[in-house]
């Protein structure tokens, strides 16, 4: 069954139009990119969600209608098909966050930088979920052990630091394009003497680039990954 | 510690190495066969675990593995990709980069990037190319890291062309195994 | 050697297949723990014998001063170790929930501890938790008449069944390969007869949980 061909075929009443045209699911979109490609979390896009929270909505509503008003099942499915697709984007946007938090726990709950990312919901998870991993690893192994040696976070009362909490791989690669012309990007990675040298980016060009010399840009939306 | 908890790496430390004290320890019995004592100067095998934090407290000094000896370079030097580094040393690289700074060689480093380097095309073109049985002996002679290297290549390619024939995208969860062969 | 037991322990977790899980190997990690008691056993008599002598420790490097530490050094491996087998099987429990829902199987509950049961259990109830306050489900729903998870708004948006694959067609062919018994209602309050080796054209959404459950595959084209 051909999806999108024939969606062009069918036609389509205004105010779908319009809201097909509202570029909120394509922002979605974007930050659902990003947030699958960075290696850390990334600030939670809260108006944007429940800005596109509302468009399911409508969408939901126009589906109904259409489905109860005797409209042709073909087209009805298409509509249908349409919301599926908005709705996965948000699920997996959500999903991907909130594997993030599972997978890094202690470091985020830890780091208040990364803790004000959250949303109010997932600043519960995390507290939820850090409780449980500690109380599960206290039970199992922890507690058994020497006294000085029963600290989640760090190796020993000997340790200086928290040296036991794994954190996200911020010098990995991401492939990346941007949308203007960036100039003064500084390399982390390389021989040494060739991270003086300033980078610059062409618009709409692909890069294959160590995550965190492109870090900030990311955060102000001026580079997307992909 | 961003690897803590990091099976590979824990796996990569277990290694063992052969040090020479520098200072005396007693009250150990790092084997059973050894003595409780350790005398300054004795030849002891140990894991690199154990053999990194004492090197770092200046109480032994390492010796250059064997997997990175003169042997080794010279077979690697005359057909790379022929070399079975697994039997060595089944993470090579990972534990080349972990050795290099504690033995003070500075040619290890060349060693491990010419070695991978002209590893890394052979293996390329092989997982793009032709689908080895488990057992050939190809796959023997891989280190881990090119394992993973190969596995991820295929798996790109299979995707790919997955992409562009189409076919299932709905899968059995991996969790649950394999209950019945496909039938192809 | 110091270590091996520990050792012995995650090479036993990497043996394992990708993702899948061995059987918690409780006898062993009650040897490494009393392995662990025992060097600190042996790092406290040291020190004692140091202070006996009346050395200041933390200055006095002499030979008992690097016994201690060897002592302590095979402490610290060992609770990596054990800690590195209890973290990485405790997130393949928790990526059950992604995989095949909030029920465990048994066939992998005979592999898991008691903690490790628990914990799954704990951590399937803070994803509740949180899919209850979005509104929005994320993981395999297990049955879609019996769904875990009752939402207070009857709000459309979340009585979907959740979507790991992005939705391209809204039906997909299908077959059935697992007994999966009788009066299953579909989404659109109608059921079917899924008798072994029958085929259909199912909606996506009701179709992808059984996918996933190994009862059901998705025919090509």
């Amino acid at each position: 069954m051909a999806s999108s061909s024939a969606a062009e075929g069918v036609s389509m009443d205004d105010d779908y139009e319009t809201l097909i045209a509202t570029t909120d699911v394509e922002l979605l979109k974007r930050a659902w990119r990003n947030e699958k490609a960075a290696p850390e979390i990334l600030r939670y896009e809260s108006k944007l969600v429940s800005r596109v929270n509302k468009v399911i909505q409508l969408m939901e509503e126009i589906v109904e209608e259409k489905s109860s008003g005797g409209t042709d099942p073909l087209s009805v499915s298409l509509y249908q098909m349409d919301l599926d697709r908005t709705l996965f984007l948000l699920r997996s946007y959500l999903r991907i966050r909130i594997q993030k938090i599972e997978k890094y726990v202690f470091h985020i709950q830890k780091t208040e930088e990364l803790r004000n990312r959250l949303s109010k919901y997932e600043k519960d998870f995390a507290k939820m979920c850090e409780n449980d991993l500690e109380q599960h690893l206290d039970e199992s192994v922890l507690s058994k052990l020497p006294k000085d040696y029963k600290s989640v976070l760090r190796q020993s009362s000997m340790s200086e630091e928290d040296d036991m909490v794994p954190e996200p791989q911020l010098d990995a690669f991401v492939l990346c394009r941007s949308k203007e012309y960036l100039t003064g990007i500084q390399l982390e990675d390389g021989p040494v003497d060739d991270r003086s040298k300033l980078f610059e980016m062409e618009p709409g060009v692909l890069h294959f680039i160590c995550y965190k010399s492109i870090k900030a840009l990311v955060e102000s939306g001026k580079i997307d990954l992909l | 510690m961003a690897k803590y908890y990091d099976i590979d790496d824990i796996i990569v430390e277990e290694e063992t190495v052969s040090v020479i004290f520098q200072k005396a320890a007693s009250g150990v019995g790092i084997d059973p066969s050894s003595s409780i004592f350790i005398e300054t100067g004795s030849k002891v095998e140990l894991p690199f675990w154990l053999a990194h934090e004492l090197q770092l407290r200046q109480a032994v000094s390492v010796n250059v593995p064997p997997c990175f000896n003169q042997k080794t370079r010279q077979e690697l030097h005359a057909d790379s990709a022929g070399v079975d580094l697994r039997s060595r040393c089944p993470f090579f690289y990972e534990f080349g980069c972990k050795i290099a700074p504690i033995v003070g060689d500075r040619t290890i480093g060349f060693l491990l990037l010419s070695a991978f380097k002209s590893r890394y095309k052979e293996i390329l073109t092989k997982a793009h190319s032709v689908a080895f049985a488990a057992g050939s002996k190809f796959w023997t002679i891989l280190t881990k890291e090119e394992i993973y290297l190969y596995e991820t290549a295929q798996s790109a390619m299979a995707s790919f062309k997955k992409w562009r024939m189409g076919g299932p995208r709905f899968q059995i969860a991996s969790v649950l195994g394999r209950k019945r062969k496909s039938k192809e | 050697m110091y270590g091996s037991k520990a050792s012995q322990l995650v090479k036993e977790f990497a043996s394992g297949e990708k993702g899948q899980l061995t059987t918690y190997n409780n006898d062993l990690i009650r040897e490494v723990v009393a392995e662990c008691t025992q060097h600190h056993l042996d790092f406290q008599s040291l020190i004692r014998k140091m202070q006996e002598e009346g050395l200041d420790i933390q200055t006095a490097k002499n030979a008992d001063h690097y016994g201690a530490l060897i002592h302590h050094l095979a402490v610290v491996r060992n609770k990596r170790c054990l800690m590195a087998y209890m973290y990485n099987r405790a997130e393949i429990i928790r990526n059950l929930l992604w995989k095949i829902g909030h029920m465990l199987p048994q066939e992998i509950k005979v592999k898991l501890c008691s903690t490790e049961e628990e914990h799954f259990k704990n951590h399937s109830k803070a994803l509740k938790n949180y899919m209850l306050k979005v509104e929005v489900d994320l993981t395999v729903v297990t049955s879609p008449s019996s769904s875990p998870i009752s939402f207070p708004s009857p709000s459309p948006a979340s009585t979907h069944a959740p979507d790991m694959v992005p939705p391209k067609d809204p039906y997909i062919k299908v077959r059935v390969i697992d007994d999966i018994g009788e009066g299953i209602l579909l989404s659109d309050d109608k059921s079917a007869n899924f008798a072994l080796h029958s085929m259909h054209l199912l909606k996506r959404t009701d179709a992808e949980q059984f996918i996933a459950q190994g009862k059901m595959e998705e025919l090509k084209g």
